[in-house]
């Protein structure tokens, strides 16, 4: 039967088929030996598959990792976690003031304030002693004739459906003459300092009304609204922080086209152009000009204090020349798009992020969706070419599969996770890597409940739990014991505060100071109310989970009830988080390298959607916050960054828990390599820098043939 | 013996029905009903392009029903300020009424101009080349199932009883009751570790320099684990299927005529019985088609394989909503189609079957 022998050999054929492909692999040993391209190959395992490579758009890790490959800022972060020049050479920061001359005020002897006069005055305070400190950091003074201009105040109105809906009104301002003052250093009570000079009241009662003019028939309710805000948008006293950058010469795109200064004014103009959508605005959003002084010089004027935002430099400078109005427009004619998309077209629609040009170490060759991303290294690059001369990113959206490749020689290098870790720590073939990141875990508690009003409540929850218990058997040892809101690899977190103590007799006893005390059940009881509360926290987080039940118990030993609930992601953020309808939640944060935690701990950032969600409020915290975002000078943010750690972990507004170490597994045959004057080689072992970071020489990393021996 | 004669042709009658029975109603068949079935067909694509019209309104407001926003303007990134939020929500036309993001979702896709949330690529050029990935996968893992589940079912219900019989059924029910992705792994394991070979993607890495034949070796075994793991549950359930399908058709008059007349039993079998044991698996045919989109989530996640089931895992992570619709409603296509299909070659095959 010729049917009955077809329907037995064609399983048998296709099983054969696809057994024999197997001999057609190349296994672990034969890839290194057979093809010696490998061992110049870096191929990094990914969860998730890049979006966008563009590094003003990107948002996500996956294409952060790209992006910093093939693009470079003007700046990075050195060892030390200090600013270290890239695409600039050299930058300096200086500062120009502007004070208004107020007609609503008199000097303290009777005479009108006019310009001339009030430069006059402090002109010659400056020359008397008191004054010598600020007289040497003043560089020039000048009287700004008064202008008029046009500003689009934001507001909020009622849409048509009842909802409130953002628009903007512009308003004509007569701007006063001022007195503009140019100095060496930035100095945020340079105002403060004068106040013997002007007056302490100076700053104050400015009248705007007199200055400003409304459209016709403005609605007074957002009449008020624009009141409000001015001055903020033109306030008595302006500091205009000023960062000049010194540009690298003879750096060039991957396309050849050479790197200069309209360069970086074209980034910043792409970040600020609505079209563009991008998540970075809020960085840039400080930023009041960019001017071009030459083709190697930038100078960068900023609207206020805000310290941090030269942290923004360190983001990637796109090529002006493949994304300017006019490349933009040759690419739509090129996809002929209609006149609809058209309109709509930005720098988000452009082909550019999927096949992106950078000055960075690797050039883009090829972006497989989901498969894979190549690079190849910039042979050209300003600071010699990288040991690497391929770096492929594949996705592999599983942790146990990543380390499937890793074990078969097909990945290089993954995600590990804790427990992965703790395998490779026997195996000498593998080299492997713990070092403190910038995120924490903690438990927040809402401080606005009356349960978690009194800081030494907070104290006594932290007290019952043993944070050392997580680390040792959720983390297997990846982790570290913090006490504040500071990454304890940087210089803000103050390393002489010492954690809260494991002690739950004394947390029980200090509750029961408090006035509560045990009732027949052995729950603790406050006027007939038994201490309860709930913890939540998201799922897709096994740790946070276990957290959240080993905290569980260990309160119930101490005689508090609580009750653990996880909720989906975007349920818990929407229900509990936002609108502050929790009582205490697990969650992480990752920190940025700045000692700015405005967004975090300020008191003004408690309302709903914003971060400070537990609604920590302390005018002196506060005072401290916003003190260290305005300063300038490193050694005095240190000083205000450990006071403000310290009163953080007196309020204990959460209990800080720990930072997990980030891990990392490496064949031990990847080394750094250093080339002599004579190119001779030499290796050296892979090192974590001080603060943690293990990449941050990539560049010279290669796989040798053999192990070495150091 | 005039009886006998009787009976004895109408045995040989019978015979030649069985024989040509299916080649010969076919022919007259379909030139009779090939008419009525255009019009049959006509009339039944008009339908099912009004039901999936009615699908695709209810599958958009089912993701707008699911919490979640999509991930470009997720409120958790500390770095967004509302009004940088507001004008992306606005570029996407989130805050616009649902009817209106239908009319505006049809009106991009007849465009092409459709893109995705996640990364401003247009949609439909994304799911072509992840369609082109899936393909083979979903190819190489019919074909195991099919060719392997009917010798098994066969053998099986033709030694009713057996031990092949009770082995296979064992066999089936574990592979139905154990969890796919938990075999993956084990296999992956196996795999790795006693042959130190990748088997992860669609291809090993560092191939690039080889020759034709070993690029495309690679890339066949780089689909031997996914396909098959893909296809063990289908080998189960397809095989079991058979089997009851042919138990039920052997125990049929004709089938017992054709052995009293003294047919070989591979004759019997396999002429006879499996002909009409095959009506029901065109049924199961039409029904594949729609497994490319959906059917190989978990396998594509664990192999990393970047085709449709992977895209959309994804896209539903990030709330990609264009994506998620476009691929949901081109799933509900390929379901109508394959119905179609199926309702076409059914009527094509068994005259009983009329197409009005």
């Amino acid at each position: 039967m010729r049917l009955k022998r077809w329907l037995l050999l064609a399983p048998l054929l296709l099983t054969v088929f696809l057994l024999q492909s197997y001999f057609w692999v190349p296994t672990y040993e034969k890839q290194a030996t057979g093809n010696p391209k490998r061992l110049v190959t870096y191929i990094e395992g990914s969860i998730g598959d890049a979006k966008v490579l563009n590094p003003i758009l990107n948002a996500d890790s996956a294409s952060s990792n790209i992006v910093g490959h093939v693009f470079e800022g003007l700046l990075d972060l050195d060892e030390n976690l200090n600013l270290r020049g890239r695409l600039a050479t050299k930058w300096t920061i200086s500062e120009k003031t502007y004070l208004f001359v107020s007609p609503a005020n008199r000097f303290p002897d009777g005479t009108e304030v006019t310009g001339p006069r009030l430069a006059n005055r402090i002109r010659s305070a400056l020359q008397r002693d008191s004054f010598s400190a600020l007289a040497e950091n003043v560089k020039g003074m000048e009287v700004v004739p008064s202008t008029s201009l046009t500003q689009k105040i934001p507001i909020q109105e009622k849409g048509e459906d009842g909802k409130p809906k953002r628009g903007e009104v512009e308003i004509a301002f007569n701007m006063p003459e001022r007195v503009a003052f140019s100095l060496h250093q930035v100095d945020q009570d340079f105002f403060k300092r004068l106040m013997p000079v002007i007056g302490d009241r100076y700053l104050k009662n400015f009248p705007y009304e007199q200055f400003v003019q409304f459209p016709d028939g403005i609605n007074p309710e957002i009449k008020m609204q624009i009141q409000v805000q001015l001055p903020e948008f033109f306030p008595v006293a302006e500091h205009n922080p000023i960062i000049d950058f010194y540009l690298r010469k003879g750096v060039r795109f991957h396309d050849g086209h050479e790197f200069d200064a309209g360069d970086v004014k074209f980034t910043y103009e792409a970040i600020m152009n609505p079209n563009n959508l991008s998540p970075r605005t809020s960085d840039f959003e400080p930023i009041k000009f960019v001017k071009i002084l030459d083709s190697h010089h930038v100078q960068v004027v900023y609207k206020r204090l805000f310290s941090p935002a030269i942290n923004a430099w360190m983001m990637g400078i796109l090529p002006e020349h493949l994304l300017n109005n006019n490349a933009m427009q040759q690419e739509m004619e090129r996809r002929e798009l209609s006149d609809a998309a058209r309109e709509a077209f930005g720098m988000r629609d452009s082909q550019f992020n999927r096949h992106p040009v950078g000055s960075g170490s690797y050039r883009f060759v090829e972006w497989q969706s989901d498969e894979f991303i190549h690079l190849e290294r910039f042979e050209t690059y300003w600071e010699g070419p990288a040991e690497y001369h391929d770096f492929f990113m594949r996705i592999i959206p599983d942790f146990f599969t990543q380390e499937v490749e890793f074990h078969a020689g097909a990945v290089d290098d993954y995600s590990a996770q804790p427990h992965q870790v703790a395998r490779y720590k026997q195996d000498a073939q593998y080299q492997n890597f713990s070092s403190l990141g910038f995120g924490y875990t903690y438990i927040g508690y809402n401080n606005r409940r009356p349960l978690f009003a009194d800081p030494e409540v907070r104290r006594a929850l932290g007290m019952a739990i043993n944070v050392e218990e997580f680390i040792k058997y959720l983390l297997y040892g990846e982790g570290e014991r913090i006490t504040g809101p500071y990454p304890k690899n940087t210089q803000w977190n103050d390393p002489s505060i010492a954690p809260l103590p494991y002690d739950p007799e004394g947390a029980k006893a200090l509750l029961m100071e408090l006035g509560w005390t045990p009732n027949a059940d052995g729950w603790l009881e406050k006027d007939g109310k038994v201490f309860e509360f709930n913890l939540i926290t998201n799922n897709g987080n096994p740790i946070r989970k276990n957290i959240m039940i080993i905290a569980q118990n260990a309160w119930k030993k101490i005689g508090v009830k609580c009750n653990t609930q996880v909720f989906e992601w975007a349920v818990f953020l929407k229900d509990f988080v936002n609108t502050a309808q929790f009582d205490a939640v697990v969650l992480g944060w990752s920190m940025g390298v700045d000692p700015d935690l405005f967004q975090l701990w300020h008191s003004s950032e408690a309302g709903p959607q914003q971060l400070n969600f537990v609604g920590y409020n302390n005018s002196k915290a506060d005072d401290l916050i916003v003190r260290i975002r305005q300063e300038y000078d490193v050694d005095r943010q240190r000083e205000m960054a450990h006071q403000l750690h310290q009163q953080i972990h007196e309020d204990q507004p959460y209990t800080f828990l720990y930072a997990p170490l980030e891990t990392k597994v490496l064949d031990k045959k990847i080394v750094l390599v250093y080339r002599g004057e004579d190119g001779k080689e030499t290796y050296e072992k892979i090192y974590p820098t001080k603060t943690g970071n293990i990449s941050l020489y990539f560049n010279k990393w290669r796989k040798l043939e053999m192990n070495p021996n150091f | 013996m005039a009886k006998a004669r009787n009976e004895s042709e109408l045995l040989s009658l019978l015979h030649e029905l069985g024989t040509s029975a299916g080649r010969n109603f076919l022919a007259i068949d379909f030139l009779l009903v090939q008419k009525n079935m255009l019009a049959y067909i006509g009339r039944n694509i008009a339908l099912r392009v009004v039901l999936l019209f009615i699908v695709s309104v209810l599958i958009h407001g089912l993701i707008h029903l699911a919490p979640g926003e999509p991930s470009a303007v997720d409120p958790s990134n500390p770095r967004m300020k509302p009004q940088d939020i507001a004008k992306i929500r606005a570029a996407f036309h989130l805050d616009d009424p649902l009817y209106l993001q239908y009319v505006y979702w049809v009106r991009d896709l007849a465009r092409g101009e459709l893109k995705s949330f996640k990364d401003n690529q247009p949609v439909l050029g994304k799911i072509w080349r992840r369609f082109l990935n899936s393909l083979p996968l979903f190819i190489c893992s019919t074909l195991i199932v099919w060719t392997l589940a009917f010798p098994v079912g066969i053998h099986a219900a033709i030694r009713r009883g057996a031990v092949f019989d009770r082995a296979s059924t064992l066999v089936a029910y574990a592979l139905i009751s154990f969890p796919g992705f938990f075999l993956s792994y084990i296999m992956i394991l196996g795999v790795v570790e006693v042959f130190h070979v990748p088997v992860i993607g669609l291809r090993t890495f560092g191939m690039e320099g080889a020759t034709g034949v070993f690029q495309f070796m690679d890339r066949v075994w780089h689909l031997v684990l996914p396909s098959l793991l893909g296809a063990l549950g289908g080998i189960a359930i397809l095989s079991r299927y058979v089997r009851s399908q042919m138990l039920e058709v052997v125990s049929q008059d004709y089938v017992r005529t054709a052995k009293a007349k003294g047919l070989h039993q591979d004759v019997v079998i396999y002429r006879h019985a499996l002909r009409n044991a095959l009506l029901p698996f065109i049924t199961m045919f039409g029904l594949l088609i729609p497994g490319l989109v959906g059917g190989s989530v978990i396998f594509e996640t664990i192999f990393a394989w970047p085709g449709l089931g992977l895209l959309g895992y994804e896209a539903i992570l990030s709330r990609d909503f264009p994506v998620i619709l476009t691929l949901n409603v081109f799933g509900a296509m390929l379901t109508l189609i394959g119905t179609l299909i199926s309702d076409v070659l059914y009527g094509v095959a068994d005259p009983r079957i009329r197409l009005e």
